[in-house]
């Protein structure tokens, strides 16, 4: 800085050290949070101030995933602030959907004494890796696609789920196949990721002791084309399961059968169910969340929801109604004149009894976290390319 | 037997489109020595253009404008932009760094990849973008024999994938620019004594690489149809797999390269298993390098003493 | 060890010995002290900041930033092992992860349940040696391809093996390895009747362990084996006539990387208590490089400082909206700092900024009250400071977009243009950039934290290319 005459020098280093002293001033002062209402948030009044925290995959291989549960989140506390007068806010911490990013996500929520309790994570690996930490903090938290069965074993005493689990939804779509749709033989796909490794390990029995010929084929999430894999479709199989989190790329593989005239119908899972991407007609998707749509009572979510962030598919529901439950435990507790805290947050939770929610279907928790009475639903695609539902 | 066609055309296509991108990441190498990471995400930058492109004229149900058209103004609008892309990017971020140790590039690449990447993930969110290209190019339009089909876009990625590699190998072979190029490959102090203005040539090398990465963004969403901030990472690194097992610097080797990975994933995937797609197509790639370590059609380097 | 001291000499030029000399070091003040501290040496140096490490939870540090320091450290560590390999030998290792994911499959296998219902549950003493020794062997084997492959296609077998290890323990073998669902419930560190389970044991644990590796490396670096593979690195040829076993000498430095990488993954691994496939993809080797080539390759302290740097920035600072608003406004200031050289020139910039960004709110309240019905995002005294200078509209997406593109532009410009326009354009484009922060980037801090990540490389090499700590070199071109 040879440039600078001295009395420059000495100004520029009081500033810096007079920066440095602020910014280490507000930084070790209460954690931070982001703020996502815009406005005073520093109004001193008695109303519900609280944080709620939300892990997903918002960056990285299923941004796609986790930017609709995020937005669903986000409606979420909009709609429960407005409708019971609180000031919660959202906190996001991107994890792409990897363990170790879901540590230090948790770990900075814990540190962050606002934070009341937690949406997510979106991954069943990720669960297990912030199951200890969350419960030694006594934090609540809530997921809305994780759906390993042993994540309900007790180990995890705060953790609670608003979908079911694989151990019912991998025999139920089997028994429909094998039921219904009479295959003798069938390919089934998997993306290489936990949930859907965890949907054919479930499933394959079921197909083998119904003496049904198994092609058990895997292509990573990463993967956009599968025409090659898709010439392997032989005559006889007659059902592709495709239990998949990204219906872009079954639909492309749709695509790629009809372009080589292949007749198989495709049976898919959750990630499937997106009637404004995966359109192909005659395919099944068995889906952990209703078609909202085609629920009365949703249609105002629906239509904010599609107005603001256009089409959606079966991730976001579940989010919105973890969400909703954590506002409804954070409303009673200051409703009942305490200040929020995350152990009186967590017992309201544990309390949760909705009659009615987004998913169509009352919301209760039991003892190891699981939602009561949790259902699959079976979709068909008309020639339209409009879901129906099959009644059960 | 027609099981064993139609993989091979498969293969092919996919091979030509990987021999694409592949083609843009050997040029820039062969003239700068620089590993250019970020070249995957050109490529998905052309695929969004192209997206764009068919969304302005009414999306892909309703084209207001005759389909070839429509075809034309996405190649060379992607192109084009693309193209500029990568010309701002040599002169903002690799030009400072012609003469840094062969390491610093590499991380200012890395950087610009991931600018890239999220800038798009900002512009355009999350979910993905489809070009449903049988909308408008009817699935049915394609040629069959026997009982092996090829889509049209097949036949126009394969068609248009071999013009533009002989247009460019005649362009390298042919053409005074070309000369240059090769001029400035060699050597670049030598060319630059010899008068040729060193910086054009660069900025006419990365352009014409990243245009070459545009058109094939393009026509990877009309195949693969889906588009997402992600895709670049794996069209990258197939690039830059098919650039080094063709023998890096070499236009046809970077063809020789991307045909063989396409083909072998496709056979792999149809024969074996497509659990073992990629472990397999490692393992024989590896095999390739260790056989002729610089590449199929790589020149033998030769150590200087 | 500075020039001055050594005497005159024959045949050199003081002056320009004296200038390339100060070249290497960082500009201006930092340079000094880096001379300074030079004079007081490695080891005591090392000490010092093995020391600081250890006293700092002490001073107050939570939950978080143990982590965020915990993960800083075993990235360290990793750096400081691609050193050897890259950095010293100057073999480029694109599959060191796999290295890393080998240790801590490894550890994972001998201490938990996976391999059989007790499982394996050897304590610590026995399972990191015995990982250790086998990653050096597995070492070895990657390392034999470097017998015929240089250069760029040994990057690209490498990276086969670092995409084959992923692929590998995803698919390959379920049962044994865990496939995608990974292996879980892990033993934490142990031996000799303790056992480490908590963040603040780890951290200590990683400060030794680093320290411990540092130290070791500096003897290498100083033995036969080090000048060995420093003469590899520069000319393989004059090398090899110079009776040096060129090849053992490579094998050895994958062996050496993959030692330290291993030992890495078993801390790792323990301290997780889980691991997965996904935690040894391609995008952690981007961060180890990112941090060893920002600290300069070929220097141990440069490779663990720039790992610190850039995991400390990347995993900690960015991931808080607030912090990020600061590290965001922090750095446009330091770089006006630093490039602005005229006292004048910074002051007119500055002051054309402020009166700018006042008279555009003023005037956008004048047209239209929802221009600026949104208020500033950053939080902390930002927002109250910014609240009358930054334009922030009610819908603040789209026009946050557009900003973006032209605000890219406008620095793309600002950089090919002449001295006199780029004072002229400064202050819009700083206006810019705040609008731009507080309409779109701050409200999606997950995708920011991306481009800031990307953009501070881009800065910072071309700003300094040979690293931090690094030492500029001129390559022959062969």
């Amino acid at each position: 800085m040879e440039a600078y005459p001295v009395k420059g020098r000495l100004v520029l280093a009081a500033a810096a050290v007079g920066a440095l002293a602020v910014a280490g001033c507000s930084s070790s002062s209460s954690s931070s949070t982001s703020s996502s209402a815009s406005g005073s948030a520093s109004a001193a009044t008695k109303s519900c101030v609280a944080s709620v925290g939300f892990e997903g995959p918002i960056t990285g291989p299923v941004a796609s995933l986790g930017a609709e549960q995020l937005h669903f989140a986000e409606l979420a506390v909009s709609m429960d602030n407005a409708a019971n007068h609180t000031q919660i806010t959202l906190v996001q911490g991107d994890t792409q959907l990897q363990p170790a990013q879901a540590t230090t996500v948790t770990q900075q929520f814990i540190s962050n004494s606002a934070i009341l309790a937690v949406v997510g994570p979106a991954g069943s690996q990720e669960v297990e890796a912030v199951g200890g930490p969350m419960g030694r903090a006594g934090m609540a938290f809530i997921s809305g696609s994780a759906t390993a069965v042993a994540l309900t074993t007790g180990s995890y005493p705060t953790f609670f789920r608003v979908v079911s689990k694989d151990s019912v939804q991998g025999p139920q779509d089997a028994n429909y196949i094998v039921n219904n749709l009479h295959p003798k033989a069938l390919m089934i796909v998997d993306d290489q990721e936990a949930y859907s490794t965890g949907l054919v390990s479930a499933m394959l029995p079921i197909f083998q002791a119904a003496g049904i010929k198994v092609d058990h084929e895997s292509v990573s999430q990463k993967v956009t084309d599968f025409s090659s894999l898709v010439a392997k479709i032989t005559p006889d199989e007659s059902v592709v399961v495709l239990p998949w989190q990204i219906a872009a790329n079954a639909q492309q593989f749709g695509r790629d059968m009809a372009q080589e005239h292949k007749t198989a119908v495709i049976f898919g899972t959750d990630g499937l169910f997106s009637p404004g991407t995966f359109t192909i007609s005659g395919s099944y998707v068995s889906s952990f969340g209703p078609d909202i749509t085609a629920i009365p009572a949703d249609a105002s979510i629906a239509q904010a929801a599609q107005a603001k962030y256009g089409s959606f598919g079966t991730f976001g529901p579940p989010v919105f109604a973890a969400t909703h439950v954590i506002d409804e435990a954070i409303a009673s507790v200051c409703k009942a004149g305490q200040t929020p805290s995350r152990a009186n947050v967590l017992a309201a939770i544990k309390q949760t009894n909705e009659s009615t929610s987004i998913l169509g279907q009352p919301i209760s928790f039991d003892s190891h976290g699981d939602l009561n009475g949790g259902k699959f639903f079976l979709f068909k695609i008309s020639s339209a390319g409009k879901y129906q539902l099959i009644p059960s | 037997m027609s099981f064993f066609f139609q993989e091979l055309v498969n293969g092919i296509t996919t091979g030509a489109l990987y021999s694409l991108v592949a083609l843009g990441f050997s040029m820039v190498y062969g003239v700068l020595k620089l590993l250019n990471f970020a070249h995957g995400d050109l490529y998905m930058v052309g695929a969004y253009v192209g997206f764009f492109v068919i969304q302005f004229f009414g999306g892909a149900a309703h084209v207001r404008i005759p389909v070839p058209l429509l075809l034309a103004i996405m190649f060379l609008l992607a192109a084009g932009l693309v193209g500029g892309l990568g010309v701002a990017m040599e002169r903002f971020a690799y030009r400072p760094l012609r003469d840094a140790p062969r390491i610093a590039p590499l991380i200012t690449a890395i950087g610009i990849s991931f600018f890239l990447e999220s800038s798009a993930l900002l512009l355009f969110g999350a979910q993905f973008r489809v070009y449903n290209t049988a909308e408008f190019i009817s699935l049915s339009s394609g040629i069959q024999i026997g009982s092996v089909t090829i889509d049209s876009v097949q036949i126009m990625v394969l068609v248009l994938g071999l013009v533009l590699m002989t247009g460019l190998q005649l362009l390298v072979k042919r053409t005074r620019l070309g000369r240059q190029m090769r001029a400035v490959a060699a050597d670049r102090e030598a060319a630059e004594m010899l008068g040729i203005n060193v910086n054009f040539v660069i900025a006419s090398t990365f352009f014409l690489g990243s245009a070459l990465a545009g058109i094939a963004g393009v026509m990877g969403g009309l195949l693969f149809n889906q588009v997402t901030a992600t895709i670049g990472f794996i069209a990258g690194l197939k690039a830059f797999t098919a650039a080094v097992v063709g023998g890096i610097g070499s236009i046809p080797g970077a063809m020789l390269g991307g045909l063989v990975i396409g083909v072998a994933e496709s056979f792999v995937t149809g024969y074996i298993s497509s659990t073992y797609t990629n472990l397999i197509v490692f393992g024989l790639l590896i095999v390739v390098m260790l056989v002729r370590p610089s590449g199929l059609l790589g020149q033998v380097q030769l150590q200087k003493v | 060890m500075s020039v001055d001291s050594q005497g005159p000499q024959v045949g050199a030029d003081e002056w320009v010995a004296r200038q390339a000399h100060r070249r290497e070091y960082l500009p201006s003040w930092l340079g000094r002290a880096q001379r300074e501290s030079e004079r007081i040496g490695w080891w005591p140096r090392l000490a010092i900041a093995g020391v600081a490490a250890v006293i700092l939870p002490s001073l107050g540090l939570g939950g978080f930033q143990l982590q965020v320091g915990i993960d800083a450290m075993v990235i360290a560590l990793l750096a400081v092992g691609l050193n050897i390999v890259v950095g010293w030998a100057g073999l480029l290792d694109l599959g060191y992860i796999a290295f890393f994911g080998f240790g801590a499959y490894g550890f994972a296998l001998l201490s938990s349940n996976q391999l059989s219902t007790t499982g394996i549950h050897l304590p610590a003493y026995f399972s990191v040696p015995i990982v250790m020794i086998a990653a050096a062997l597995l070492g070895l084997a990657v390392g034999l391809p470097s017998r015929r492959l240089i250069g760029d296609y040994l990057a690209i077998v490498t990276l086969f093996f670092g995409e084959a290890f992923v692929e590998f323990t995803n698919n390959v073998a379920p049962s044994k390895l865990g496939g995608p669902n990974g292996i879980t419930g892990i033993d934490p560190i142990r031996g000799f009747n303790w056992q480490l389970t908590s963040n603040f044991g780890y951290y200590y644990l990683l400060v030794i362990v680093l320290v411990v590796t540092m130290a070791v490396l500096r003897l290498v670096e100083n033995s036969r084996t080090g000048r060995a593979w420093r003469a590899v690195r520069e000319d393989s040829l004059a090398a090899a006539s110079m009776t040096i076993p060129v090849n053992r000498v490579k094998l050895a430095a994958f062996s050496a990387g993959a030692v330290v990488a291993a030992l890495a993954g078993t801390i790792y691994a323990a301290q997780q208590a889980s691991v997965f496939p996904t935690d040894f993809d391609t995008p952690i080797l981007i961060l180890i490089y990112a941090g060893l080539i920002l600290g300069g390759t070929g220097s141990i302290a440069g490779a663990c400082l720039g790992a610190l740097v850039v995991m400390i920035i990347f995993d900690g600072l960015l991931r808080s909206a607030t912090e990020a608003g600061y590290l965001f406004y922090g750095l446009i200031l330091l770089t006006l700092l630093a490039k602005l050289r005229p006292w004048r020139r910074l002051a007119g910039v500055l002051a054309a900024t402020v009166a700018l960004g006042f008279a555009a709110h003023a005037i956008a309240q004048a047209i239209s009250a929802s221009a600026v019905a949104g208020g500033p995002q950053s939080g902390g005294w930002i927002d109250d400071a910014l609240r009358d200078w930054v334009i922030v509209p009610a819908n603040a997406q789209t026009a946050g977009n557009w900003g973006y593109v032209v605000l890219i532009c406008l620095l793309i410009a600002l950089v090919q243009v002449s001295s006199r326009w780029r004072t002229i354009l400064l202050p819009p484009t700083l206006c810019l950039a705040s609008f731009v922060w507080e309409t779109t980037l701050v409200t999606q801090p997950s995708v920011t934290r991306q481009i800031m990540i990307g953009a501070i490389l881009i800065v910072m090499m071309n700003a300094r290319p040979q690293g931090l700590l690094g030492k500029r070199r001129v390559e022959v071109p062969t």
